[in-house]
C-alpha cells in the first residue's frame, strides 16, 4: 500500500515531490493539465484562424461599401463634384476601419483625406483598394477611380477583439468539459478505488474483514475487483488458519520430541561425515563428560576408537544401514573405563544419526557372569574350562606369540590330608597352594586348577629352559613349605610338575596337555617333589631338583 | 379578310405602334449664332447631364428640358443614356446638395423651347424635328 520512501536520483525524487501521491489528486491535475494543453492549442489554432478570416471578412467589407457607393461616387466623378465626392468620402469616413477616401476624376483629385504616406510594412494591396470608377451613363468609358484606405490597427484590433471573444468562449468550454470529466471520473473511478485502497489499507487478514461492496457496482470492473480481492483475502484467511493448526502441531510434536531426547537415556546426536557432532542430547553429556558438546569429534570422545568411530560411519554411509559396535573407552579427564554400544544410521546425504549407549554396568556384569564361569571357586584361579579357553585361545590357528610353557602340577601327599584332617583342611591346602602359585609366577601368566589336586600354569614368552624350571622350582618350593590348617596345626605337602613347551607350529592344546601331563607322570615315578621337562614330543628330558 | 383587318386595327392601336409612329426623330437645336454645327452625342450627354455647362465654341451653355406630361423628355434620355425620366429626376436630386451643377432649365412644351433657343444664343434644346423652325439650328440627330 505504502508506496517506498526512497526513489533513486535527487532529479525524480525532486519531480515526485511536485507529483501528488493520490490518485483522487493525480487525476484531476492530468484532466485539469490536458484540458489547459487543450484549451491553449485550440485558443492559438482558433486565434490564428480567427485573426485570419476576420481580417478577409473586413477586407470584403471594405469592396462591399466601395460597391455600395459606387453609383454616387461615379456621377460626382462624372460630373467633377468635390462636394458630392466630399459627402461620400464623409459618409465612408465614419466606418472606423476605413482610415482615408481619394477620389479622383480624371487628373483631378477630387476629395483626398490622405495625408501621410502609407506605413510600407503593409501589404499595398490592404493599404488602398481601389477601384476604376465608369460614367454612369456610359460603362464603357473611365471617369475616375476611388482609393479607400484601410485602418490597419483598426483591422488588428477588431480581428483580435473577435479572437479573444473565441477564445474566451473556449476556455470556457474547455473548463466545464474538464471540470465535468474530472467529476465524472472522480465519482466513478477514482473515489471507488481510493474507497477500496483505503479499505484494504486498514484491513486485518486475521478477523477475517472483507472489502464493502457498494450496491448497483456490481457488474462493472470495480464491482469485480473487489470480489475478486475479497475471494482473495478469504483463501489468504484460510491459508493462514491452516498455517497456524500446522504450526500449532508442529509445535506440540516438537515439544514432545525434545522431550523424548531430552529425558532419553540414550545419548542422541547428529554427525556430520566427518563425524563431528552438530547436535547432542543431555543424555550424551551425561554420559561422556562435559567435553561432549556440539562441535567436538565423536572419534575423540570415543578414544581411543577413533579410528573405528570413522570406519563405522563410512560403513553406514556406504551401505546406508545402521552400524553399531560396543566400545570400552576412556573418559575424559581421568574418569575411568567405560563401555558404550554405538549405533551409526544415515540420515542424509552427509548426515548421520548416531546413538550412545552407557552399557558400563551390562559389560560389567557380563565379565562378571564370564568370570564366573571361568573360574575356581574355591581358590579364585581359572577353572579347566577357563583354562582351556586361554589355551585355544594362546594355540589358535595362525597365532603364534612367541615360545610359550606349559607347567603340569600334581600335589604330593593331598590324599592323605584330605583323609586324616577333613575336606576343610584340604581346601585350605588347595587356596593356600593357589596363593602360591600367584606369587610364584609371573603377572602374564595363566593359573588353572584343572581338577582335584592337579593345577596348570601356561607360560607365555618362555623363551629357555632354564626360566620354567626356575619358576617350577619356586612354586615346588612355596608348596613344601608347611600349611596351617587351622587349631594349630600345620601339614606339608609337595607338588610334582611336567613342563612341556609348545611347538611353534602344528601345536594343539591336547597334545600340549598331554606331554606335559607325560613329564609330571615322570616326575611322580622318578621320587616326586621335582619337575620333568618334556622339550620336544620326542624327548623328555628328566629334570629332578630337591623336595 | 375582316379578320386580319381587325388584327392590322389592333396594331396600329398598340403602344408600341403608336411609339414607333410618335418617335418622330428628335433633334438637338441650338441659337444659329452660337457658333457651332454639330455636337457629338457625348458633347450633348455632358451638356445636358451637368458635366460641362459649355459650348464647344467657349459660350456657356443653357440646356433646356421639355417638362412632363410631353413624351419628348423621356425619349429624349432613353434614346441619349438608356435611362428613364425617373432615373433623370433621381439623378438630379442626388446633386442638389453640393449645388455645384444644376439640372436643364425646365419649360413646359417643345414650342417654348424653340422659342427659348431662338432668343437665346447659349441655349440648347431637343424637339420633334417637326418642331424645328428656321431660326435654330440642328447640331446633332437623336436616331432610336
Amino acid at each position: 500500500m505504502k508506496s517506498s520512501p526512497e526513489s533513486p536520483g535527487a532529479p525524480r525524487r525532486h519531480l515526485a515531490g511536485l507529483v501528488p501521491r493520490s490518485i483522487v489528486a493525480r487525476t484531476s491535475l492530468s484532466i485539469l493539465l490536458l484540458a489547459v494543453a487543450m484549451g491553449l492549442l485550440f485558443s492559438i489554432m482558433a486565434s490564428w484562424r480567427v485573426r485570419a478570416a476576420e481580417y478577409d471578412r473586413l477586407v470584403a467589407r471594405v469592396d462591399e461599401l466601395t460597391s455600395t457607393v459606387e453609383s454616387t461616387v461615379s456621377i460626382a466623378c462624372f460630373l467633377n463634384d468635390a462636394t458630392l465626392a466630399k459627402e461620400i468620402a464623409a459618409g465612408l469616413m465614419k466606418n472606423r476601419i476605413i482610415a482615408g477616401v481619394r477620389i479622383t476624376s480624371g487628373k483631378n483629385s477630387l476629395y483626398s483625406t490622405v495625408t501621410a504616406t502609407p506605413d510600407p510594412h503593409h501589404r499595398a494591396e490592404i493599404d488602398a483598394l481601389t477601384r476604376k470608377i465608369h460614367s454612369p451613363f456610359d460603362q464603357q468609358s473611365v471617369v475616375g477611380e476611388i482609393t479607400m484606405y484601410v485602418s490597419h490597427a483598426e483591422i488588428e484590433a477588431q480581428s483580435a477583439a473577435y479572437s479573444r471573444y473565441t477564445i474566451w468562449i473556449l476556455s470556457l468550454q474547455v473548463s466545464i468539459v474538464a471540470a465535468a470529466v474530472a467529476a465524472l471520473v472522480y465519482l466513478l473511478v477514482t473515489r471507488p478505488i481510493k474507497g477500496i485502497s483505503d479499505e484494504l489499507h486498514r484491513l486485518e487478514i486475521r478477523s477475517g474483514m472483507q472489502i464493502t461492496l457498494k450496491a448497483g457496482r456490481r457488474k462493472d470492473e470495480i464491482g469485480q475487483l473487489v470480489v475478486d480481492v475479497n475471494a482473495l483475502i478469504s483463501r489468504l484467511t484460510d491459508v493462514l488458519a491452516t498455517e497456524r493448526d500446522l504450526r500449532l502441531a508442529q509445535e506440540i510434536s516438537e515439544r514432545r520430541m525434545r522431550l523424548v531426547l531430552e529425558k532419553a537415556d540414550t545419548g542422541i546426536l547428529v554427525l556430520d561425515k566427518n563425524g563431528a557432532i552438530q547436535s547432542c542430547n543431555p543424555a550424551f553429556v551425561r554420559i561422556l563428560g562435559p567435553t561432549a558438546a556440539p562441535g567436538a569429534l565423536l572419534g575423540d570422545l570415543l578414544a581411543p576408537h577413533g579410528l573405528t568411530v570413522a570406519a563405522i560411519i563410512e560403513e553406514s554411509r556406504a551401505s546406508n544401514e545402521a552400524r553399531d559396535a560396543d566400545l570400552e573407552i576412556d573418559l575424559a579427564a581421568g574418569r575411568g573405563k567405560a563401555w558404550v554400544e554405538l549405533s551409526v544410521n544415515s540420515l542424509g546425504p552427509n548426515l548421520f544419526q548416531a546413538l550412545v549407549s552407557d552399557i558400563t554396568d551390562r559389560k560389567r556384569a557380563e565379565t562378571a557372569a564370564r568370570e564366573l564361569a571361568s573360574r575356581d571357586t574355591l581358590t579364585g584361579l581359572l577353572n579347566r574350562r577357563g583354562f582351556d579357553a586361554v589355551l585355544a585361545n594362546r594355540l589358535a590357528p595362525g597365532r603364534y606369540d612367541g615360545p610359550m610353557a606349559l607347567l603340569q602340577v600334581d600335589l604330593d601327599h593331598f590324599k592323605s590330608v584330605n583323609d586324616s584332617y577333613g575336606h576343610e583342611a584340604g581346601d585350605r591346602v588347595l587356596r593356600e597352594v593357589a596363593r602360591v602359585f600367584e606369587r610364584a609366577v609371573r603377572r602374564s601368566d595363566f593359573i588353572g586348577r584343572m581338577g582335584g589336586d592337579e593345577f596348570a600354569v601356561l607360560l607365555p614368552g618362555i623363551e629357555c629352559v632354564a626360566r620354567a624350571k626356575e619358576i617350577a622350582s619356586s612354586i615346588i618350593a612355596g608348596v613344601s613349605e608347611p600349611i596351617d590348617i587351622g587349631d594349630g596345626r600345620s601339614v606339608r605337602v609337595g607338588a610334582s610338575i611336567g613342563v612341556a613347551f609348545a611347538e611353534p607350529a602344528m601345536e594343539t592344546p591336547a597334545s600340549l596337555l598331554r606331554r606335559a601331563d607325560i613329564a609330571m607322570y615322570r616326575a611322580k615315578q622318578e621320587g616326586r617333589g621335582r619337575a620333568c621337562v618334556v622339550e620336544s614330543p620326542d624327548a623328555v628330558e628328566s629334570a629332578s631338583d630337591a623336595a | 379578310m375582316r379578320r386580319i383587318a381587325c388584327l392590322l386595327v389592333l396594331v396600329a392601336l398598340s403602344p408600341g405602334f403608336s411609339n414607333a409612329n410618335d418617335a418622330a426623330e428628335l433633334v438637338v437645336i441650338v441659337n444659329p449664332d452660337s457658333g457651332i454645327d454639330r455636337l457629338t452625342r457625348d458633347e450633348v450627354i455632358d451638356i445636358f447631364l451637368g458635366r460641362y455647362r459649355k459650348l464647344p465654341s467657349g459660350r456657356a451653355a443653357l440646356p433646356i428640358d421639355v417638362s412632363e406630361p410631353s413624351t419628348e423628355r423621356a425619349r429624349f434620355y432613353q434614346l441619349l443614356v438608356k435611362k428613364s425620366s425617373a432615373e433623370i429626376s433621381s439623378y438630379w436630386a442626388r446633386l442638389v446638395f453640393s449645388g455645384q451643377t444644376s439640372p436643364p432649365f425646365q419649360v413646359p412644351d417643345a414650342k417654348t423651347a424653340v422659342e427659348l433657343v431662338q432668343s437665346n444664343p447659349n441655349a440648347i434644346a431637343y424637339v420633334d424635328r417637326a418642331s424645328v423652325t428656321g431660326h435654330v439650328k440642328v447640331v446633332l440627330e437623336i436616331k432610336p
